[in-house]
């Protein structure tokens, strides 16, 4: 302070006090580079790999490419799951988080009009519920209509100042170019959920969160195969994105190609057959009965082709069916609701291996075997095999402990002397009863016999197809019923089992419960000498690229059967007769023997079996479920088919006439090829070229034989 | 020593050999440093412009501020040449003269940009006449205070303060925040030196702080202005454009290392991540590509010449010289620290151009004559005054 006041040397004064003003600024001048170091310190040596991370973070980036999935094909190399382009409407969820919700109303019925005026009908609670979707995060894209024209996707991009946060991006989705056919076992593909995220996370083929994935039917069993791998590309890019180096690249692999053994000829017409077979039933006039009015609905039915001899599955039908496409389009809750509506009859149920049904008297031939294999009818037994028996139609348990002590016939109709042969032919229960009873009540003989011939030939487990989610069916035992009692004791008399459940259970009824497919591939061993198959919908892998074969897929063999001619020569005969058998004296006839009369018996001989089994139901009275199992050409048949439908009254009746339908077509060697929707439209377009030349020509259309999906069969 | 050894030295630009002529008194350790830098400079700007596509790399950048270094270089000698004492007589030509062009810029003639209209625009060149002011107003300044020998009253010192207030008013109307620090620091720093009060001092300070305080509280700013002011607080927090801008320059600079990925290398200036690397943001790329031994040289040199222009202000012939020396120190000193302390995050974000180094006309030439003229008090240092 005294430097810089007043004094009498002021020059010297003034050059001091400059001096020392100076170096104040000098001071802090330096003292200004102190924070700079010891800030490029801490930022450049101790942070630096902190840093060093960030950039990479910043510049190098990781581009997925989606690989195309691979295609679906039938035994003949025809494709029935294919792969598509469509163009998707999106709208940008962040640039609308901040748009007034009411403007958001405006802007979803104006896009919905747009889209709907462009061809495609489009309400805006379509749109809504898409964008409301919880499966997008708040900064997503999300798609809210596809398949939308190329003309629209134009439209959109040129006003897009009208269209804020409206987008247009094109996907790769799943063609189908037969439209429904075969679509319970092809299935359809989904966006991943949180469950299936989990389940994929180490997956080989990386999944991106917004990935496809198979949910149902071949789509889910083969994902694996069906799968394109992703490819993958680290770049350097940008600020702006821009690519400037490629690090590394990793390009996509589509997926391999499935090949089926269906034929989609066999598959379209047993589909076309089955649906037939229930309208037939549906005119059946109604039965006034005294325990109320049955109505025969036919609403639902499944049909089953297999080759017996390497367990391949030619066909899988199941009605009523569903529109895969609707899954392409992103399905709402109401559509998928409704094709989970047991008022609906469950469209979306493959009946073919979930739906189970009591097989009825189809069982009977296990039972059969049952008691040969046990020796009930035999030497030891109370039966030989070619002994008479006499059935008049009613049953009585000798040594009755309560329940039901009566059982009966259908109809208490009854079939006179039978032999094992016979009692297969006519389906006579009270055979069957007797032998049931005398499994319960002899010594030296088990009661669950019936039940373990059944499981033997592989009921009461699943099959083992390749499809997923395959019902196991039921084959009950007193175990079972103890604890079924339990659980529920209101659908139970008494926790015990009774001669009676024996009985029922013998002809397939009671408990029993067995998918179509279950049956199918039961007889498939009986005919083919005894070898329990896994059966086959897959044949083999494809490289998508070359075509050449990856993986073939063997017969899987799930046991070889105890099945001497001792067993198989009475019930073959008795099968056979079932289709032929007619008594020219009184005209007892096999139970399919109508249904079959006129068949090229000689050039390729049907055996079958038919069943009629009640659905228990509580409430309303619900007409019986007809079953036929059919097989040929004998001695080494090469298909099985098995047709159930639902409240339809008699197999022999109902059943049994779709399987001539469907054998006669192949006996004849006129299974008709079946179009899919383009070869449809080209043979349409010729056939309206033609009639333009000549109206003569039309007369000639009427009678083409060829079936589409598009154009009524015949 | 005798005269002999002095008549050997007789050149062309010191015909009388006399052992004060100006031109043996050259300060080559200022010219060197300004022109390392300067060099350093067109390398990084063009590491900074060049674009991403090695077939097609854009050397126009580079070519404009090689000019400008060039040009500066020689406006540099330009300066120095003429004595200073002389160049006084020129000074309110000059002072006003800038300002009016301050006062035009602000006129439909001037250009915008970054929301700072402080340029106006020939072709492909664009002049920034605070730059030019910053110069002008040094000379003003130090030959107002030079009257008074070190004796400065409040008369004086509100004199001082209008005549800072003209350009520090326009360019504050240009809303040119940096630049309007830029001027209060040397103000500061010259009044300091030239003899203010230390209750003076304290007062403008103490007023400058409530300023600050007013300006914040009440709402001449805007809000990215704000943004800019505080972004580097906590810029995780901040979703800004500014917070994002000192977060890249920070990843950039920390990526560096010890070393540096050296010249072209580095991958957060080649991806143009930072916004304005090339201009104030431009020791973003000193800090990648040349690492902490890089920047570090770089802080140095600029250590030489503020140390060149202290020396130079102790040992000035008379008071107006050393108060040039003082005010370029000051500019020096302050866009220095204000530019690389921004990149690095503890200093909030006003467009200040780093001196010599950035891409840029009008600065590189206002540093440049700068420099020149404390050249032209150093070389004249033993000539007596009048």
């Amino acid at each position: 302070m005294a430097l810089w006041s007043e004094s009498t040397n002021r020059r010297r004064s003034h050059d001091r006090s400059r001096r020392l003003r100076l170096g104040i600024l000098g001071a802090v001048a330096i003292s200004l580079f102190i924070p700079l170091v010891a800030r490029l310190w801490y930022l450049q040596i101790l942070k630096e790999t902190e840093f060093i991370e960030r950039v990479e973070d910043n510049t190098t980036e990781t581009i997925i490419e989606r690989a195309p999935r691979g295609r679906i094909l039938d035994v003949n190399g025809r494709i029935l799951v294919n792969n598509r382009q469509s163009i998707v409407v999106t709208i940008d969820k962040e640039e609308m988080s901040t748009v007034r919700s009411s403007d958001l109303d405006d802007l979803f019925f104006d896009l919905a009009r747009e889209i709907s005026v462009s061809g495609k009908l489009t309400k805006v609670a379509q749109i809504e519920a898409a964008y409301e979707s919880e499966r997008y995060g708040p900064f997503a894209k999300v798609p809210v209509v596809v398949d939308i024209t190329k003309e629209l996707q134009v439209y959109l991009a040129e006003f897009s100042y009208k269209w804020p946060g409206v987008g247009t991006t094109v996907i790769t989705v799943r063609d189908y170019p037969y439209g429904t056919l075969a679509a319970h076992l092809l299935g359809y593909v989904g966006s991943l959920s949180e469950d299936e995220i989990a389940q994929v996370e180490n997956a080989e083929k990386t999944y991106l969160s917004n990935d496809e994935i198979g949910k149902a039917g071949i789509e889910l069993f083969y994902e694996n195969a069906l799968r394109g791998t992703p490819g993958r590309k680290t770049v350097v890019v940008d600020k702006f994105n821009n690519i400037l180096d490629t690090i590394e690249e990793v390009p996509a692999r589509a997926g391999s190609d499935v090949q089926l053994t269906i034929d989609i000829d066999y598959q379209a017409l047993a589909e076309k057959y089955l649906k037939d077979g229930l309208d037939i039933a549906r005119q059946q006039p109604t039965k006034f009965e005294e325990e109320g009015v049955v109505i025969f609905n036919a609403p639902a039915g499944a049909m089953v082709v297999m080759n017996p001899q390497d367990g391949s599955v030619l066909a899988l039908a199941s009605y009523p069916t569903y529109d895969p496409e609707l899954f392409v389009s992103g399905i709402s809750q109401d559509e998928f609701d409704n094709l989970i509506d047991p008022g609906n009859s469950l469209p979306l149920l493959n009946r073919t291996i979930q739906g189970t049904y009591p097989p009825g008297s189809t069982f009977k031939p296990f039972t059969a075997y049952a008691a040969l294999d046990t020796g009930l009818i035999g030497s030891r037994g109370i039966l030989g095999v070619t002994s008479l028996y006499l059935d008049e139609g009613v049953f009585t348990i000798p040594t009755c402990e309560g329940g039901t002590c009566e059982f009966q016939n259908a109809g208490a109709l009854p079939n006179g002397e039978v032999d094992l042969r016979l009692a297969l032919t006519y389906s006579s229960d009270v055979y069957f009863y007797n032998l049931a009873t005398h499994f319960d009540i002899l010594p030296g003989f088990d009661l669950e016999s019936p039940q373990k011939a059944a499981r033997y030939f592989g009921f009461g487990t699943p099959s083992g197809i390749t499809l997923a989610n395959e019902n196991g069916g039921r084959i009950p035992t007193p175990d079972s019923r103890r604890e079924a009692y339990r659980q529920n004791p209101d659908a139970f008399l008494t926790d015990k089992w009774l001669t009676g459940d024996t009985l029922n259970t013998s002809i397939g009824q009671g408990d029993v419960l067995a998918t179509p497919l279950q049956i199918a591939n039961a007889y498939a061993a009986l005919v083919n000498g005894g070898t329990l198959f896994a059966p086959n919908l897959g044949l083999r892998t494809l490289d998508p690229v070359t075509g050449e074969s990856e993986v073939e897929f063997q017969s899987r063999i799930t046991r070889e059967l105890y099945l001497p001619d001792a067993f198989t020569q009475p019930i073959n005969e008795g099968l056979a007769g079932v289709t032929t058998w007619r008594r020219s004296d009184n005209g007892q006839e096999g139970t399919a023997y109508t249904a079959f009369l006129n068949f090229p018996h000689e050039e390729w001989p049907v055996s079958g079996k038919t069943g009629t089994s009640e659905k228990q139901s509580t409430g309303q009275l619900i007409a019986d479920y007809g079953l036929f199992v059919g097989w040929g050409p004998n001695p080494d048949p090469e298909y099985v088919v098995v047709v159930v439908l639902e409240e339809a009254g008699f197999g022999g009746a109902v059943a049994a006439p779709v399987v001539r339908r469907y054998f006669e077509q192949i006996a004849y060697g006129i299974v008709p090829r079946y179009l899919s929707r383009a070869e449809a439209d080209e043979v349409a377009r010729q056939q309206a070229n033609q009639s333009q030349e000549s109206s003569s020509d039309l007369e000639a259309i009427s009678e083409t034989t060829t079936m589409t999906s598009g154009v009524s069969y015949e | 020593m005798s005269n002999i050894g002095w008549q050997r030295r007789r050149t062309s630009l010191n015909p009388s050999g006399s052992p004060i002529s100006p031109w043996l008194h050259i300060d080559l350790a200022l010219i060197l440093s300004c022109l390392a830098l300067g060099i350093t400079g067109i390398f990084m700007v063009y590491s900074a412009t060049r674009g991403s596509d090695p077939t097609l790399y854009d050397r126009s950048y580079m070519s404009r501020h090689t000019l400008f270094v060039v040009v500066g270089g020689l406006s540099m000698l330009v300066a120095a040449a003429i004595p200073y004492r002389r160049l006084r007589d020129l000074v309110p030509i000059l002072f006003w003269g800038s300002s009016l062009l301050l006062l035009l810029v602000l006129t439909p003639l001037g250009v915008e940009r970054n929301g700072t209209r402080a340029w106006f625009e020939f072709g492909q060149f664009q002049l920034q006449p605070s730059e030019f002011c910053k110069v002008a107003f040094i000379f003003a300044l130090a030959s107002y205070l030079e009257r008074f020998n070190g004796n400065l009253g409040q008369k004086e010192i509100l004199n001082a303060l209008f005549l800072t207030a003209v350009p520090l008013g326009l360019i504050l109307l240009e809303t040119d925040v940096g630049s309007a620090l830029v001027f209060v620091a040397i103000t500061m720093g010259m009044l300091l030196v030239a003899g203010a009060q230390t209750r003076h001092i304290f007062f403008m300070t103490l007023s400058g702080i409530v300023g600050i305080v007013v300006i914040w509280s009440t709402g001449l700013l805007q809000d990215y202005q704000r943004d800019r002011l505080t972004s580097f607080l906590d810029p995780a927090s901040s979703q800004t454009e500014a917070a994002y801008q000192q977060t890249q320059a920070q990843i950039a600079i920390g990526s560096g290392g010890l070393r540096g990925q050296g010249f072209g290398e580095g991958q957060q200036t080649r991806g143009e991540f930072v916004p304005e690397q090339h201009t104030d943001f431009l020791f973003s790329v000193v800090g990648e590509e040349l690492g902490f031994i890089g920047a570090i040289v770089i802080l140095g040199l600029f250590g030489i010449i503020i140390w060149r222009c202290w020396r130079t202000a102790k040992k000035a012939a008379d008071l107006l010289g050393s108060l040039i020396c003082v005010g370029v120190l000051t500019m020096v000193v302050f866009q220095m620290f204000q530019s690389v302390g921004m990149t690095l995050g503890i200093m909030p974000i006003t467009g200040i151009p780093l001196p010599f180094v950035s891409y840029g006309g009008s600065s590189s030439l206002s540093s440049f004559v700068a420099v020149g003229l404390v050249l032209n008090v150093h070389m004249r240092r033993y000539e007596v005054v009048r």
